[in-house]
């Protein structure tokens, strides 16, 4: 199918004798690399394929060569702090911005042609809504220049707020602007969507009801691709993270193994009969990075926390209260973006596989 | 959406070729934009009540009273018009700043319609909004001093006033990337009068000294209205307007397009 693999997401089955959507759609702009089409079968192009991409405003280098493969049907955390290269890398991926060097594919095109096509859908940083007009016209004349889009009244739904078809969008607040311009991204029903701080402006409730949308929407196997500085959003909704700092990719990989990597687990516990001694020993036994103690409770820090909670319980068999903690992304994410943090490359071997 | 019906419809758009599916875009855009600049009633008003007062206030002097060929009632009528046509058009500063303040020009450019289509839909559908205050003013010289002309001239002077503002149509898309939409309101205010008033719209430029309406003969506004005067006095702008016109449109079009591809590259 012209080297695009099926949007597996559009959930009703065709009907006899009608043409599949994807194919329909591809045929036209297409057909003059047709040729290129037949080797391209074999391996669907990524829904998003960045190479080497860079990014410089005045003496700072906002984008330093970031590497991205995204395959079909993933939900994707950009994760890093302000300052790390999100909202620029996601503006050279959109072809808002002509990055100074390296190359973007979206399912094998431009960003221009992709978004013309209608396959991407996104949610710009700190974007407005066009001012003085109602919310259902102005989806209504957005939606008139993609070559094919969903009902207004769809995406409304779709995005959970149906009932603001007819508010004007300079009285919504700002949860509800966050909705509508989701509403927005789902109008040409995209392939890959792309979100930078989606829930920038809101609160717990309505945060929890767009990723209950969000959820929705990408269950059906489309690519999800968002920025974030909310450490649990990433956590909660990604199945894969991309760390930025400074432009650079500095860990990539599946959220469980991005948060394995620093720190693994963390035993607490109980310890009467606290001294310099005990502290040693327990500093000494395998699997154990690093000791903390307050009164007679201890947090120990650990690589391997299987083999450091068996030394444990055979050295001092009096511990009690043990609870074996995963590292929070918090803490993941304060160490690897910290400064003195080691060139942490996790994800080098799994980019070159995936390329 | 059924399915068939989606199928259905995304054959017959993929079945046009791309100029033509470019082509409807670009419409529907403009359809969009004038639609909703029909709706701001505020400004339509505004657009048309400035006009009708002033050609008014100013033509109400002796009806013989000679300005070159023309006595004052249709001179100033023809000033008027092209003064409401100009505010039409130059309202393009205004209509951009704010969408790029917004971001909705880089949401714009997620869709099918393009940069170049974006900003020439702005300036059609000021253009198309110029015709407004055009037959007001036309209606007003009318009902308010008997200024009456045949359809042709009537035709012929309208379009030749919207020929006139085309390099003020470059003009205002230059300043739309250029200025912030909060200062905008100040610089366009200012220099809106300052074109007027060296367009020879409050003072006719026969009553300029010969050396200042040789400058102001140099300059674009002025030959928006005087294009319009022409053809009441039965000719045309003329080579020499012409190649003003055309120079300008030539010289304000390049720095609007480079304002442009720095906002688009965000180089």
């Amino acid at each position: 199918m012209f080297g695009t693999p099926p949007p597996s997401g559009r959930g009703t089955p065709s009907a006899p004798g009608s043409i599949p959507q994807a194919a329909a759609r591809d045929v036209i702009p297409r057909s003059r690399e047709a040729g290129a089409h037949k080797t391209a079968v074999a391996s669907p192009p990524h829904s998003v394929h960045l190479v080497g991409l860079r990014k410089q405003y005045g003496t700072v280098q906002a984008v330093d060569g970031v590497d991205l493969a995204i395959a079909a049907g993933e939900i994707v955390a950009l994760l890093g702090p302000n300052g790390a290269g999100k909202s620029t890398t996601i503006d050279m991926l959109l072809g808002l911005t002509r990055p100074d060097d390296g190359e973007v594919r979206l399912y094998g095109e431009s960003p221009q042609r992709a978004c013309t096509a209608g396959r991407v859908g996104a949610m710009l940083q700190n974007g407005g809504l066009l001012p003085e007009v109602s919310v259902g016209r102005m989806l209504e004349s957005v939606r008139a220049l993609y070559p094919r889009a969903l009902p207004v009244r769809e995406v409304l739904a779709r995005a959970g707020v149906s009932e603001l078809a007819d508010a004007r969008t300079n009285r919504l607040s700002g949860g509800q602007r966050q909705r509508v311009r989701f509403a927005l991204a789902l109008l040409p029903d995209p392939d890959l969507i792309v979100l930078d701080e989606p829930t920038a402006a809101m609160d717990v409730e309505s945060r929890r009801a767009f990723w209950t949308a969000m959820r929705t929407w990408a269950a059906a196997g489309r690519t999800v691709l968002f920025a974030t500085h909310y450490l649990e959003e990433a956590d909660d909704f990604a199945d894969r993270i991309v760390l930025l700092r400074r432009g650079q990719v500095i860990a990539d990989g599946p959220t469980t193994e991005v948060k394995a990597l620093v720190g693994g687990r963390t035993i607490r516990a109980t310890l009467h009969g606290l001294d310099d001694a005990v502290l040693t020993g327990l500093a000494r036994l395998p699997g154990v990075a690093r000791v903390d103690s307050r009164g007679a409770s201890i947090t120990l820090t650990c690589p391997d926390s299987d083999t450091a909670l068996r030394a444990l319980l055979a050295a001092y068999p009096t511990v009690e209260d043990i609870e074996v903690v995963g590292a929070g992304l918090e803490d993941a994410f304060v160490a690897l973006t910290s400064d003195d943090s080691p060139e942490i490359r996790p994800a080098a071997s799994r980019q070159e596989t995936t390329r | 959406m059924s399915d068939i019906t989606a199928a259905a419809a995304s054959t017959t758009a993929s079945a046009r070729p791309p100029a033509a599916a470019a082509a409807s875009t670009y419409l529907r855009y403009v359809r969009s934009e004038i639609t909703r600049g029909w709706r701001n009633t505020r400004l339509l008003i505004f657009t048309l009540v400035m006009p009708i007062i002033l050609f008014g206030a100013f033509s109400a002097s002796g009806a013989d009273d000679r300005l070159g060929a023309l006595t004052v009632a249709p001179y100033i009528m023809i000033s008027m018009a092209s003064f409401g046509a100009m505010n039409s058009v130059l309202g393009t500063a205004g209509g951009i700043a704010v969408e790029r303040s917004l971001g909705w020009n880089r949401q714009l450019r997620l869709t099918a319609l393009t940069g170049p289509q974006y900003v020439l839909g702005k300036v059609a559908t000021r253009f198309t909004m110029a015709v407004l205050p055009i037959v007001a003013v036309f209606v007003a010289g009318d009902a308010m001093r008997g200024v009456r002309l045949s359809a042709g001239t009537y035709l012929g002077a309208g379009a030749s006033i919207l020929l006139g503002l085309i390099p003020l149509a470059a003009f205002a898309v230059w300043l739309g990337y250029l200025v912030r939409p909060e200062n905008l309101q100040a610089v366009t205010g200012g220099v809106f009068s300052l074109l007027a008033l060296a367009g020879g719209i409050w003072v006719p430029v026969e009553n300029f000294p010969t050396w200042l309406a040789d400058i102001v003969k140099l300059l674009p506004m002025y030959w928006s209205a005087q294009a319009g005067r022409a053809v009441l006095e039965g000719g045309w702008i003329g080579v020499r307007g012409l190649i003003t016109l055309a120079l300008w449109t030539v010289v304000l079009g390049a720095a609007a397009g480079r304002a442009y591809t720095r906002d688009q590259l965000r180089t």
